[in-house]
């Protein structure tokens, strides 16, 4: 089978160079938003998954991480009760106003306090053992290095937290927060931190299972009692899938994501299409020679279809290696990008798409090859 | 010997017209472009169609070779009415029994002239070494043995005609069309064109069917039929045909 397809688009590869780059430009923009949006948003659930607690427990009704209220610590021993569970420990999270040593004003942060223990469950993937011995101390708290500039601190320097003095012990990374500044600290650090009377008990309550796959029939489990006052339990995954869900949606980011990967999509495809149709009208009076020897129509269109799908590839191909610098390049930033395997088929899926989309439009040209027209 | 054999095999015309019209309308106007016209053209010959230009030479041949529907009358082409036929069937029939050469040689400009040939050959359903096979045999018989593996922009003007022959030799048809083969090629190009489609016919009994207003071809057909305003005027058969058919028994 002589591959007019290929050997077109090799021959040719200046008139279908436009094509193989608007399929390319879209599927890029379109795994950068993603990488992007799942970088921001993805932060939103890092205390969940920068943990290595298997059951949260928290007040009912709460929608992410960062609005939770206090529970009753009495709900530890219910918690513990349950033979599931190997480690159950309090997490504390105070909104707190910050005021640094340097010229910056009131920087609203996010209080972390955590078990500094060794065997702490929170954050246990995201700090390292040396820094979390060092919240030990009193009054000492970790910061992020990438709000380093925004606290304008130090090591070693102080400032006060709703009041009350803190001192930076160490710095972490990759503890981005959206909204706000993670500061980490010490259970009873942040006890003090916390200036409204009325809160008296954790935030929540993390637990560790013997076996972490159960995490889903233990959180149901342990859900219902009321004798403690009012409290709930998800799985980890539950909550940071709810806890990301919510900033997606109740932001308007999720409505923007799809909005914008729509409009990519319709201009990718109006530009590839375009292209396709000029490629298949200059040829146009070649098909219709071959039409006239009795190649059918079909066969035509799968000359068409073919050279979509090698311009969709090659697309692809070229996002997927200036994406993956990118992305590279933003890591070094610490700009905060994330791909997954679902976002990266999404990708895929779309380039493809419209590439079919385009050929699918380029084909109707054909009709145009109309061997009569070759008579005149 | 093999041409007669060849031309027998099919009793009467290849192709037969029975009283064509047709007519296109464009907004108000309609023009008659052939209106009743009865034609028999004969296997194993070289019939060209002259006549000014206008005068429905290109309509007929398009007619003829199933390209465009008549308005009315009917067209037999070896046996089938292709008026019968669905736009599949059509496309069929061509696909066998049809080989086209036109006027531009629509070439793809990334196919070598081994590929332009066999491309088509691919779609008839052979294996790939007859199809190979074929489109050497098509491209020697052109003289092309040695420009097998050029390209389009490497060949000169009546090279490329000659791929465009062979594409349509190599298929075997038993109907070959030519509109204006040579209208974009130099006086000995043009003469070395007429030569081989002459050669095609007497050769391999294939019917073909020229169409041109270049006086020049005139001799060397077998059968000059000269059309004005989508009638024929006069049907004649050259000297040069007579003399050749004497030497064929029959
Ligand atoms: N698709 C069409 N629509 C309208 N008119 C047409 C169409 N095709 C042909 N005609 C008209 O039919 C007439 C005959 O056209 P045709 O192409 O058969 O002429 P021709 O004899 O081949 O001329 P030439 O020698 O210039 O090629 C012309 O007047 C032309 O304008
Ligand atoms: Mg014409």
């Amino acid at each position: 089978m002589v591959a007019l397809a290929r050997k077109t688009l090799i021959y040719e590869w200046r008139r279908f160079l436009p094509a193989m780059l608007a399929v390319g430009f879209a599927g890029l923009l379109q795994l950068l938003q993603i990488a992007l949006v799942l970088g921001i948003f993805g932060s939103t659930s890092l205390y969940i998954t920068g943990s290595s607690a298997d059951v949260w427990v928290g007040y009912p009704g709460t929608q992410s991480v960062g609005s939770g209220r206090t529970i009753s610590a009495d709900v530890e021993s219910r918690v513990l009760m349950d033979p599931a569970v190997q480690r159950v420990e309090p997490y504390i999270w105070v909104d707190g106003d910050w005021r640094g040593v340097g010229e910056t004003g009131g920087v609203s942060v996010f209080v972390s306090g955590i078990d500094p223990g060794a065997n702490g469950l929170m954050f246990s993937k995201a700090l390292p053992p040396s820094l979390r011995a060092r919240l030990v101390e009193p009054d000492a708290v970790v910061v992020d290095r990438s709000a380093l500039d925004q606290l304008g601190v130090d090591i070693g320097q102080t400032a006060t937290i709703n009041g009350h003095p803190v001192r930076v012990v160490g710095i972490s990374s990759g503890l981005r927060a959206l909204g706000g500044v993670n500061v980490l600290c010490s259970l009873d650090t942040a006890r003090r931190l916390n200036d409204d009377p009325a809160d008296n008990g954790p935030t929540y309550l993390v637990a560790k299972l013997r076996d972490p796959s159960k995490a889903g029939a233990v959180a149901a489990r342990l859900r219902g009692a009321t004798a403690f006052g009012p409290y709930t339990t998800w799985s980890a995954d539950d909550f940071a899938r709810l806890s990301v869900l919510y900033w997606l949606f109740d932001t308007g980011a999720g409505a923007g994501v799809l909005f914008l990967a729509g409009i990519v999509f319709l201009v990718g495809a109006a530009i590839t299409s375009q292209t396709l149709i000029a490629a298949v009208n200059g040829s146009v009076r070649e098909y219709a020679t071959l039409n006239a020897l009795g190649v059918g129509v079909a066969a035509l269109r799968r000359v068409v279809l073919e050279q979509a799908f090698w311009v969709g590839a090659l697309g692809l191909l070229g996002a997927s290696v200036l994406g993956l610098l990118l992305l590279m390049l933003a890591r070094s930033q610490d700009v905060p990008v994330v791909l997954n395997v679902p976002a990266a088929l999404a990708c895929i899926v779309l380039v493809m798409g419209l590439a079919a989309v385009s050929g699918l439009a380029a084909m109707r040209s054909l009709r145009r090859a109309d061997p009569a027209t070759l008579l005149r | 010997m093999h041409p007669a054999t060849a031309s027998q095999q099919i009793s009467g015309p290849a192709l037969f017209a029975e009283g064509i019209s047709k007519a296109f309308v464009s907004g108000q106007q309609r023009t008659q472009v052939l209106d009743g016209l009865t034609l028999g053209i004969e296997a194993g010959e070289l019939t060209l169609i002259s006549g000014p230009s206008g005068c429905g030479k290109s309509t007929l041949l398009a007619i003829l070779s199933g390209l465009q529907k008549v308005d009315s009358g009917r067209v037999h082409a070896l046996g089938s009415e292709l008026g019968q036929l669905d736009p599949r069937a059509l496309e069929r029939f061509r696909l066998q029994h049809t080989g086209f050469v036109f006027q531009g040689f629509n070439l793809f400009p990334a196919l070598s002239a081994f590929e332009q040939v066999e491309l088509p050959l691919n779609h008839m359903g052979l294996s790939r070494d007859e199809a190979r096979r074929r489109a050497r045999v098509s491209l020697e018989e052109v003289g092309l043995a040695h420009r097998m593996r050029l390209r389009p922009s490497e060949l000169s003007g009546g090279e490329k005609q000659r791929v465009a022959i062979a594409r349509a030799l190599a298929k075997e048809p038993e109907l070959l069309f030519a509109d204006e083969p040579t209208s974009a090629l130099d006086a000995a190009n043009g003469q070395m064109i007429i030569d081989i489609l002459h050669r095609i016919a007497h050769a391999h009994g294939t019917t073909v069917l020229c169409v041109s207003h270049d006086p020049r071809l005139v001799v060397h057909a077998d059968r000059v039929l000269a059309m004005e305003d989508g009638r024929i005027l006069s049907d004649r058969r050259t000297h040069a045909a007579v003399t050749q058919s004497k030497e064929i028994p029959s």
